[in-house]
């Protein structure tokens, strides 16, 4: 009965244009809903303005970091740390995690240790990775792998033990070869668990990078955090992490563009 | 059934209002405190231990109940610049660097008289001289904090820059990479690192380093280190409770000055891992109870007369212990050197000028302060009006 008054009131053309715009309009109200709070909280003066700058003083800090040049640089070597950290990371998650889907052994040496590791905060462990690979950016990089890997290991141990075994004894039937059994079955099968740990993993290699930047670093964003902080300069800290943020969203959308096109199957199969 | 009800509801009243009136019988106070429990903060431990933060009561009011809060730097200056915490130890540039940024907080007692950074090189090292350090590597925590400010105007008061100089961040691992040859020299806490990297060449563990040498920044610039901070309002709305902190830190730091083995064994309830087996807990009671003896016979002891005492105290431990049982008590010893002065707690404009100029140079502050005497106040210090 609720159904039918929403498909009536929301039915037709109308509820077409308002399922088409909603996504896109949400993406601008809920920043300004964010945005007005924001302003109200600094009109009340309900902390100092120097706890919680308005709106307009961090706007103009970023339109200075920006055009100084500051900001991107620093964002430069964070995306390269990051990039590199889940590149590695997912690499070594989805191939260590293969391994240990298939083979029992592989599996009983490895996963105690993978969710031993995965419940441990990676602020723990990072400045031992600091210490242990101090030069440049590998500490950094080391501590992003580390993080992604651990959901990307375990998102693919979890798709291949998906594979319907009947689609196996179907392919088994065919007889197909294991390299037919990979590409074929399994890779389609289970690409929609590891991309979807890949969207988390994307996330989480921000992290890693940034954390490894608040121990040790000499550029990059956690490192102009740590600055700003030192010097007071709470604008300059809320630039950085609405950049960090919209880096991390920029990342994940990158891999839902990427599930799109190599999921597209599944969605033709649905309709 | 209304007398009932009444009753009832009297009671529960009461019930509500005892843990409310047994919290008012003492005023909270946090005290925000840098880095992690550390010897180095004994002055506060012995003020808590003694009771000094309860001893002036509080204007007839309820005594203080002080609790100590660990963070860092800029965290712990936020905080009591927006009044969410009233006092804490901070370093000097970082209250210039807040209050550059419109944070209202004030230094009320200088604790630090010698700012404690320095660069530390090996023995048999040819840098002889700051200017020696053209061209080398040199170590350093980080590009923040009174390391890096400490570096600069150790640089800048020998004609030099950052530039000058091959500038390697090791984070706080000084003594392993010194120990190594990782660098040529390190930016060190010259209470701390110095005495660490010795105690490892003593022991034949730190490569071909056999001792070290230190170049302090004392000896170039009197910049201004750490203090306790509060904020404008507290010293407008309360005085009193300033006051009243001031002098329970001062009465700490005066008696761990006058007898740091006793400061040392009230320090072991905070610190973890403080180098204290049964034989140097029962040497330093010993050494304690008898400190305390000679200082009431000599009531009026001169600081150098003090300052003996612990010379003879250190002397006398490393004939019974080894060095690494008393790295600890020579760290406290070394800082003491740094917080004994004639006025504790005083500060000087110049000082502040000094640390200012230091802070225009490295870029983070941008302009000199209005009024940079408002930075700070000795109004508080115990013997003086307020105090």
């Amino acid at each position: 009965m609720v159904s039918e008054v929403r498909k009536t009131r929301l039915g037709g053309r109308e509820g077409a244009v308002i399922a088409r715009v909603l996504p896109y309009v949400s993406w601008l109200i809920t920043p300004l809903l964010i945005l007005l709070g924001w302003q109200l909280v600094v009109s009340l003066g309900v902390y100092p303005e120097f706890i919680i700058p308005s709106p307009a003083a961090v706007l103009e800090r970023g339109v200075e970091v920006i055009v100084s040049g500051r900001l991107w640089e620093n964002t430069q070597v964070t995306l390269v740390q990051t990039l590199l950290g889940l590149g590695i990371g997912a690499l070594s998650g989805v191939f260590l995690g293969y391994f240990a889907a298939k083979n029992r052994w592989v599996d009983t040496l490895l996963s105690p240790l993978v969710v031993t590791f995965q419940s441990t905060p990676v602020v723990a462990y990072a400045p031992l990775l600091v210490i242990w690979f101090r030069d440049g950016i590998t500490s950094k990089v080391i501590t992003s792998a580390l993080i992604v890997f651990f959901p990307m290991f375990l998102n693919t141990v979890v798709a291949l033990r998906n594979v319907p075994p009947s689609l196996r004894d179907l392919m088994l039937s065919l007889r197909a070869s294991r390299w037919q059994m990979f590409t074929l079955l399994e890779v389609s099968s289970g690409l929609p668990i590891i991309l979807g740990g890949l969207k988390v993993s994307a996330t989480l290699a921000v992290i890693g990078s940034v954390v490894g930047e608040f121990i040790n670093a000499d550029a990059g964003l956690g490192f102009l955090i740590e600055q700003a902080r030192n010097a007071y300069d709470t604008p300059l800290v809320i630039v950085t992490v609405l950049t960090l943020a919209l880096s991390a969203r920029l990342l994940y959308g990158f891999v839902e563009f990427l599930e799109g096109r190599l999921l597209h199957w599944q969605r033709r199969g649905s309709r | 059934m209304m007398r009932k009800l009444f009753a009832f509801l009297l009671g529960a009243l009461l019930l509500v209002g005892i843990p409310a009136a047994t919290a008012q019988e003492t005023r909270e106070l946090t005290f925000f405190l840098t880095f992690v429990p550390n010897i180095q903060f004994s002055p506060v431990y012995v003020a808590l231990e003694r009771g000094y933060f309860e001893q002036r009561g509080y204007v007839g009011d309820a005594p203080l109940n002080v609790v100590i809060e660990h963070g860092d730097e800029p965290l712990g200056v936020d905080l009591i610049a927006a009044g969410e915490l009233q006092f804490g130890l901070v370093s000097g540039e970082q209250l210039l660097a807040a209050r550059a940024a419109g944070r209202p907080v004030v230094f009320v007692h200088e604790w630090f008289q010698e700012y404690p950074v320095g660069v530390v090189v090996p023995d048999g090292s040819d840098i002889e001289s700051v200017s020696d350090l053209a061209g080398r590597r040199v170590g350093i925590p980080g590009r923040f904090g009174a390391s890096y400010s400490g570096l600069t105007a150790l640089l800048t008061s020998n004609g030099m820059t950052e530039a000058d100089i091959d500038l390697e961040e090791i984070g706080f691992n000084a003594p392993e990479v010194v120990c190594v040859g990782g660098v040529d020299a390190s930016v060190i806490y010259i209470n701390n690192e110095p005495l660490q990297i010795a105690n490892r060449a003593a022991a034949g563990d730190c490569g071909d380093v056999t001792g070290v040498r230190v170049f302090p920044v004392a000896a170039a610039v009197d910049m201004v280190s750490n203090g306790i901070i509060t904020n404008e309002s507290t010293i407008a709305e309360d005085p009193r409770l300033v006051s009243d902190v001031v002098y329970a830190f001062d009465a700490g730091l005066r008696a761990v000055i006058n007898n740091p083995a006793e400061a040392y064994l009230i320090s072991a309830d905070y610190v973890d891992g403080l180098p204290l087996d049964e034989p140097l807990r029962a040497a330093l009671e010993t050494a304690a109870a008898r400190q305390v003896e000679w200082l009431a016979e000599n009531p009026t002891a001169t600081r150098e007369a003090i300052a003996e005492r612990r010379v003879a105290l250190l002397t006398d431990l490393q004939a019974q212990f080894s060095s690494n049982s008393l790295i600890q008590l020579e760290v406290l010893l070394a800082s003491i050197e740094l917080w004994d002065a004639d006025r504790l707690g005083f500060s000087e404009l110049e000082s502040w000028e000094q640390t200012q100029a230091v802070l225009l140079e490295m870029g983070f502050m941008e302009a000199p302060l209005d009024d940079l005497s408002s930075a700070f106040t000795n109004d508080f210090l115990p013997g003086t009006a307020q105090g």
